[in-house]
């Protein structure tokens, strides 16, 4: 197929589908396309192309790899404990020592008790608001599993990492001058933890095999017992991690906010006067949630007021940045010529998208991990049970019997997704054809 | 590498700060090439970026759930005062809310994209890294995985959703507006939107590349993806569609045969 035909089929396509959702294709109301084209053309051209992001960490870091790969060539001493201290930059930062409170919460909790299908819509929005406060959650086992099942305090757990500090991999490049502390580091971690780990693998697997398949099912029950719990109790359970694992005296637990727990949060700050005249540990007080320290508090606390007080622009001040020139013209162009309405709507309509289909994703993968998971179980009990005699034969026949199993599963997969894909569709169309 | 050309291209279009706290696909790539590092390092990597991606997707939570009400209360705040009045200060109000929820929705989504692509990534390093030393490192690994933070995105999904039902509520039916207005107010608040627009669609981009079906599609690979329906877009003027339509395909590509036809 040419371009313009494969364009007119996909025109067909969207001609479809702005009819399905009750628009008229219009003519347009601008006269000047071909120049706002061309000039679309060229921001395509300097955006995509492939321009690498000039970072000192990626720059330190691809150097690393080039280091990495001439080992082979050049074994001196020199260049193999300062590539094996490059290795161990990777692994010294943010290990284990990063426990997390688990709030209680976050699973899929009453969709759209907002604005159904009135037009007069905004009084709905009051609604909305009112519901969302007597959303209480009693905390679900589907997140706090997470917590308990390391019998090694999780796997992110790496008992020899001393020295434990925020920030991620990019700041690991900025130590790159001290090498004698990655030297020691090093050693340490290859001697100790080589055997330990390749027998924790083991053991996690078999841990949390049970684990898991309980999990698993648990989301659909936790759907419906949830919604009928209004407990106003918001629990907090921490990592289930070893002892040795302390927090580091400073509190770092990480905190996974809720919802309901910030509403708590916004109860508490009012009643104290307001975000600039409450403290965070007066909040803390009225707040009485176990595991919540002064120092979560603090900082959301912190968040808040700015999020209060420079309301509009997104939380990551992308508003702020510079516009480059062409981008001036092309924003005034894009905008300027469908009207901002119809401009957001096509956002809406292109965001709706990618979240439909990270959905589906998402779904598939867990599923297919799920089945992996369950055949592997199956293969190595049938392993096992047949490790006398004809082992090696009954293996291969069993294995490609089960992949041929699992592509079977994931078409199933497919059929179904596509048909579950396919009814929001119908029930969008039908709402915007009643208006 | 075409995984690997599509995650760059979307850590490139992804907003500033987002920048490097995406998997070091390419180099954790490489690094597996030509010896394989051991097991208990490789791990450790892993690790690493794993903390990496829970520390940032926790935290643009907070910062999202705080956002939430925060958008919630101006909105009521402005009903309130208004009502279903037509005046130009609602008018002008409800635009930028409007704007507001739409970048909000967008932002979202691509947190949830990131944590998408991420564990795509994660996983692809793993077979890797299997198919390199004949291990068997990706399955239980993959089973941690699904359980960090980072994978779970069922809060965030749910105020999407939220957000989709709100924006029908707070967007007119499709009638004729008095767009000139509104286009004043357009440009000086362009920045973000176009920003979050043109994430989004590098993601999708990536993701119907994904579902194409490579040559290694095995058992654990994704089935193809069905946009039939539900495709990218629709708008009104011809040359926007024109546009996306672009966006669609290999980009430098087409442009050179689009200007050969204009």
């Amino acid at each position: 197929m040419n371009f313009s035909s494969e364009f007119d089929v996909w025109l067909d396509n969207m001609r479809d589908l702005m009819i399905r959702f009750g628009v008229h294709p219009l003519e347009s109301s601008r006269t000047d396309k071909s120049s706002s084209f061309t000039v679309i053309t060229k921001v395509l051209e300097t955006t995509m192309e492939a321009r690498p992001v000039q970072r000192s960490g990626s720059m330190v870091l691809s150097n690393l790899t080039r280091t990495t790969t001439s080992i082979p060539s050049n074994p001196s001493t020199g260049e193999e404990s300062f590539t094996r201290s490059d290795n161990t930059q990777f692994i010294s930062k943010p290990l284990g020592q990063q426990t997390y409170h688990l709030l209680s919460s976050n699973n899929n909790g009453a969709v759209g008790h907002i604005c159904s299908s009135t037009s007069s819509g905004f009084s709905t929005n009051l609604h909305y608001s009112s519901m969302a406060s007597h959303e209480r959650h009693g905390s679900s086992s589907n997140d706090t599993s997470w917590c308990h099942d390391s019998p090694h305090g999780g796997f992110l757990d790496f008992p020899e990492a001393s020295h434990v500090e925020d920030g991620g991999i990019g700041s690991a490049f900025d130590d790159i001058q001290k090498p004698n502390d990655w030297h020691e580091w090093a050693d340490h971690l290859i001697t100790d933890e080589d055997p330990l780990l390749s027998t924790s693998w083991n053991d996690l697997l078999l841990n949390t095999s049970s684990h898991s398949d309980s999990k698993v099912q648990i989301p659909p029950q936790a759907h419906q017992t949830v919604q009928q719990q209004p407990s106003p109790s918001v629990e907090l359970r921490p990592v289930g991690t070893t002892s040795s694992s302390s927090n580091n005296g400073t509190g770092k637990a990480r905190m996974r906010w809720t919802p309901e727990l910030h509403e708590a949060f916004v109860e508490a700050v009012n009643s104290l006067g307001g975000s600039e005249r409450a403290t965070p540990k007066g909040v803390l007080k009225i707040m009485k949630v176990d595991g919540l320290t002064i120092y979560h508090v603090k900082s959301h606390l912190q968040k808040y007021r700015t999020a209060r007080y420079r309301p509009e622009p997104s939380e990551n001040g992308s508003s702020e940045k510079k516009l480059t020139p062409l981008e001036h013209i092309t924003s005034l162009d894009l905008k300027g010529g469908i009207g901002i309405t119809e401009a957001l709507r096509l956002q809406m309509e292109v965001q709706k998208q990618l979240h439909e289909q990270l959905e589906i994703q998402r779904n598939l993968q867990l599923r297919i991990e799920e089945q992996g998971k369950y055949l592997q179980m199956m293969f190595e009990k049938q392993n096992s049970g047949l490790e006398k005699g004809t082992a090696s034969t009954s293996d291969t026949s069993a294995k490609s019997d089960q992949e041929d199993k699992k592509t079977d599963d994931s078409k199933e997969l497919v059929s179904e997704e596509t048909r579950n894909s396919q009814e929001p569709e119908s029930s969008q169309a039908k709402r915007t054809k009643t208006r | 590498m075409k995984f690997g050309k599509r995650i760059k291209e979307q850590i490139q279009e992804s907003l500033p700060e987002w920048r490097d706290k995406f998997l070091r696909y390419k180099e954790l790539k490489n690094l597996i090439s030509s010896p394989a590092p051991a097991e208990s390092i490789f791990v450790g990597l892993l690790n690493a970026e794993i903390e990496k991606f829970n520390a940032f997707f926790v935290e643009q939570e907070e910062d999202f759930i705080i956002h939430h009400k925060e958008l919630q209360y101006r909105i009521q705040r402005l009903v309130e005062k208004c009502g279903d009045n037509d005046d130009v200060m609602f008018r002008e109000e409800i635009g930028e809310i409007r704007k507001d929820i739409v970048n909000f929705h967008g932002e979202m989504v691509l947190l949830v994209n990131y944590s998408n692509i991420n564990y795509t990534g994660l996983a692809k390093i793993l077979k890797k890294y299997d198919k390199r030393t004949g291990g068997a490192l990706r399955s239980p690994f993959i089973q941690k995985v699904l359980r960090q933070p980072f994978f779970k995105t069922d809060l965030v999904s749910r105020l999407v959703r939220e957000w989709e039902t709100t924006m029908d509520a707070m967007f007119p039916a499709l009638t004729r507006e008095v767009e000139g207005y509104e286009r004043s107010a357009a440009v000086s608040s362009a920045a973000a939107g176009e920003g979050i627009f043109r994430n989004t669609v590098a993601a999708l981009m990536t993701m119907r590349e994904m579902r194409r079906g490579s040559s290694t599609y095995g058992a654990y690979s994704l089935p193809p993806l069905n946009l039939s329906d539900s495709d990218l877009v629709y708008g009104r003027d011809i040359s926007l569609l024109r546009y996306l339509f672009l966006i669609d395909k290999s980009c430098s590509n087409l442009i050179t045969r689009e200007m050969d036809l204009s």
